[in-house]
């Protein structure tokens, strides 16, 4: 029993300090950094388009994709890769300055 | 020690609101710190439920008797094993244990995220605190697990001998790592709708999440089954129970999530549908665990009578209005990028496949609180029975069966005829051959719905291997390495895809087990002396012996039967028993279960009276273990599909992404 509560008095205090310590130290920028976190969601995006090129060459590949469907859908899928492309690029930029 | 875990859970209830107040006011500019602040006291939540949890475990373990749930769900005599499990066998300490594992959840949902999604996360954890202060409020004002006992007994109740089952101790806690799993993706929803954040970015934050949470709720669920069928002995292990229910419907919703959440990252289309799925799939989790504990249901699985209802009911409204509504006021920024080109694309498949889920969903919802409604309309209960959910269940199962081969063959945004009847050529002949010989040499098809099960899952499994061998072929050709090297390369590059095929291969299998187990099982019910025998499905059961025991804590009466094939060889021989606890005055029987890939022989002993007559009832179960095997198949995909990858995979994958870029750049 008094193991128990010294171990929860224990956790207490070391949970509370914890959580307050950082009101104790200065504010900072705002919560979150904001153009780093767009970049990343780009960057995100972009991986993902990337990963669908490569999907729709290996459907073609694979023969699951005719001639027609593969060229309407790896030009649709590269022209969107390149817009992300420069949109993070542009981004990076932003937020080096 | 009550004292003890009543301050933990107080705590744990104080540090979750002070979280809300951190992450929400973190949200204005400079308070950077406020942020960190939320974040620690999310783990601060985690530390004091583990406090809480470990404090019950130690007086379950120590024969605290003081406790009362110590005192009704054990003894001193129980297994350790079974005094850990006991702490889920009661009310209070099963949700003692959704609190724990939920805040364990949301401490490592924070600490993946801490350096990411940061416009999100202030809300992720206001939502998922939230839910914290729900469970800990309960279980500090309506149940608490510490409650005391005014006359402390000399001995325990022990635990109910249906629980004293190594399923039992692991099948709770894999469908509570389901449910609270399911809180993660939900809060991250939540989050996105509130920051007007509505970009794939919490897909991507929650795709693990959701997978991992998908695989524990379906094992959770198997598990549930295999007890049942282990434990319940009425031969089967599936019975549209509430429980079950309740259980199943949030699985099939994230199975629909899952699907339709790959339209949404690829096309940009069904954002308010994946919305609205995330939605319901964390409310039926709440939902299963409201009928669990409300009362309100008549169910071998749900605890007895209990005040909780109300306080779920008006927690799973609040959930509900609140989420739509904020939904609705963003429905203008959640508009879809394209529209659906074809009917015969993948994307379409998907949207069947959701609306078949989302239709067997409601079809279990309604037949599960119908009873519920025709006594609060009527007075009298009308109990849906096992006829209701066959005639939606099969159907609806079938087309999803021939669903999961035909998406994979089709393209995305739309498919030509020409590349239709390439694709589905093989497979199609599969089928139709299979379908052959099942007609000519089994009497699948004295069945049509198990016909037409064996039939699409030729079908499913070819395009399934197919999909393998073409994918194959191509690393092969591209990589210049060898086959197994193909292989591995082909599922590492592109893990969700196959890992995806891997559990599809697993649904198969498990259709298998469904329509071989239920279809054509035969039973027969004997009363014999020793020497005399009965014929079941060409096995011959002769009792060959009665068996006494007794022990201090149980009484076990079993008849040693040997099972005799056609030609008169001994197959086995089994003892199905009969167990009487003394210290809770509880039966149990052990049935005997000799099971084989191609059928499952089950016996249960319904009692040996005094003259050595032993009453028997025998089930031939064909095909019951590829339900078990189903779920390890879909364990391995669900693995390889949400795995991270290693190092040096994702080195590789970076690469062939820089790769890629300049080619698109070019």
């Amino acid at each position: 029993m008094a193991v128990t509560l010294i171990v929860l008095a224990v956790a207490t205090l070391v949970i509370v300090a914890a959580a307050l310590l950082p009101l104790l130290s200065s504010g900072g920028p705002a919560g979150g950094a904001g153009g780093e976190d767009e970049r990343r969601r780009v960057q995100e995006d972009l991986d993902r388009s990337l990963a669908a090129i490569r999907e729709i060459e290996h459907d073609h590949a694979a023969g699951n994709l005719s001639d027609e469907d593969f060229e309407d859908l790896d030009r649709t899928e590269r022209a969107r890769a390149v817009e992300l492309i420069k949109r993070r690029d542009a981004l990076t930029e932003e937020n080096d300055r | 020690m009550s004292l003890a875990g009543r301050a933990a859970l107080l705590l744990a209830l104080a540090v979750a609101v002070f979280a809300i107040v951190m992450a929400l006011g973190s949200m204005r500019p400079g308070r950077r710190g406020w942020m960190e602040s939320a974040e620690r006291s999310v783990y601060g939540v985690f530390g004091f439920t583990s406090v809480a949890i470990a404090t019950l475990w130690a007086g379950l373990l120590t024969d605290n008797f003081e406790l009362r749930n110590v005192a009704e769900y054990t003894s001193s005599t129980l297994g350790d094993e079974f005094k850990l499990s006991a702490l889920w066998g009661s009310q209070a300490g099963s949700l003692l244990l959704w609190a724990w594992m939920f805040t364990g959840f949301a401490a490592l949902a924070v600490f993946t995220n801490r350096r990411k999604n940061r416009e999100l996360m202030p809300v992720v954890i206001a939502v998922l605190m939230v839910i914290a202060i729900f469970f800990t409020g309960l279980l500090s004002f309506a149940t608490s697990p510490f409650e005391t006992l005014a006359v402390v007994p000399e001995e325990g109740r022990g635990l109910n001998p249906l629980l004293q089952n190594p399923y039992m101790v692991i099948h709770p806690p894999l469908l509570y790592l389901g449910y609270v799993g399911l809180a993660i993706p939900f809060a991250f929803a939540i989050a996105a709708l509130v920051t007007r954040r509505l970009d794939t970015a919490w897909i991507t934050a929650t795709r693990r999440w959701m997978i991992v949470s998908w695989l524990f709720l379906g094992v959770g669920i198997l598990l549930g089954a295999r007890w049942a069928y282990e434990e319940l002995g009425w031969g089967g292990y599936w019975a549209w129970d509430p429980v079950e229910n309740a259980a199943f419907m949030p699985w099939l919703v994230a199975t629909a999530f899952l699907h339709s959440v790959m339209v949404q990252e690829r096309r940009g289309m069904l954002k308010v549908w994946n919305m609205v799925l995330i939605i319901l799939t964390f409310t039926l989790a709440l939902f299963g665990t409201f009928l669990t504990r409300s009362g309100i249901v008549a169910s071998v699985h749900a605890f007895g009578e209990s005040t909780l209802g109300p306080y779920f009911a008006a927690f799973i409204g609040l959930i509900l209005v609140g989420s739509i509504g904020l939904l609705i006021l963003r429905l203008p920024d959640l508009r879809s990028q394209h529209s659906l080109e074809s009917y015969v694309s993948r994307e379409a498949v998907f949207l069947y496949n959701n609306l078949l889920l989302l239709g067997l969903a409601f079809a279990t919802f309604w037949g599960t609180v119908f009873p519920i409604l025709s006594e609060a309309a009527r007075g009298s209960r009308i109990t849906v029975g096992q006829g209701y959910y066959d005639q939606v269940a099969i159907p609806i199962g079938i087309a999803l069966l021939i669903l999961t081969g035909v998406g994979p063959l089709i393209a995305w945004r739309k498919a030509s005829l020409d590349q239709l009847r390439r694709r589905f050529e093989i497979p199609v002949a599969a089928a139709a051959a299979g379908a052959g010989v099942l007609w000519i040499f089994t009497d699948a098809w004295s069945n049509w719905a198990a016909g037409a099960v064996f039939t699409a899952a030729i079908f499913v499994a070819t395009t399934i291997l197919g999909e393998f061998w073409r994918g194959m072929k191509v690393r092969h050709a591209l990589g210049n390495v060898s086959w197994p090297g193909a292989l591995t390369s082909m599922i590492g590059r592109n893990r969700r895809r196959y890992g995806g095929y891997i559990v599809h291969l697993g649904v198969v299998v498990l259709f298998v087990g469904l329509a071989g187990s239920s279809t054509f099982s035969s039973q027969g019910d004997f009363a014999l002396r020793t020497g005399e025998s009965g014929t079941v499905a060409g096995y011959t059961f002769v009792a060959e012996a009665t068996e006494r025991g007794r022990t201090e804590h149980v009484g076990t009466v079993a008849s040693r039967i040997g099972v005799f094939d056609e030609d008169g060889d001994r197959v086995t021989t089994m003892v199905p028993a009969v167990n009487f606890y003394f210290a809770d005055e509880q039966r149990s029987t052990e049935v005997a279960i000799d099971s084989r890939p191609t059928r499952d022989l089950y016996i249960v002993l319904a009692g040996l009276s005094e003259d050595g007559v032993a009453r028997i009832s025998v089930f031939v179960n064909p095909l019951v273990m590829w339900l078990w095997i189903s779920g390890i198949i879909m364990v391995i995909g669900g693995i390889v599909a949400a795995w991270p990858g290693l190092p040096a995979l994702r080195r590789e994958t970076a690469a062939a992404a820089e790769r890629g870029e300049k080619r698109a750049r070019a």
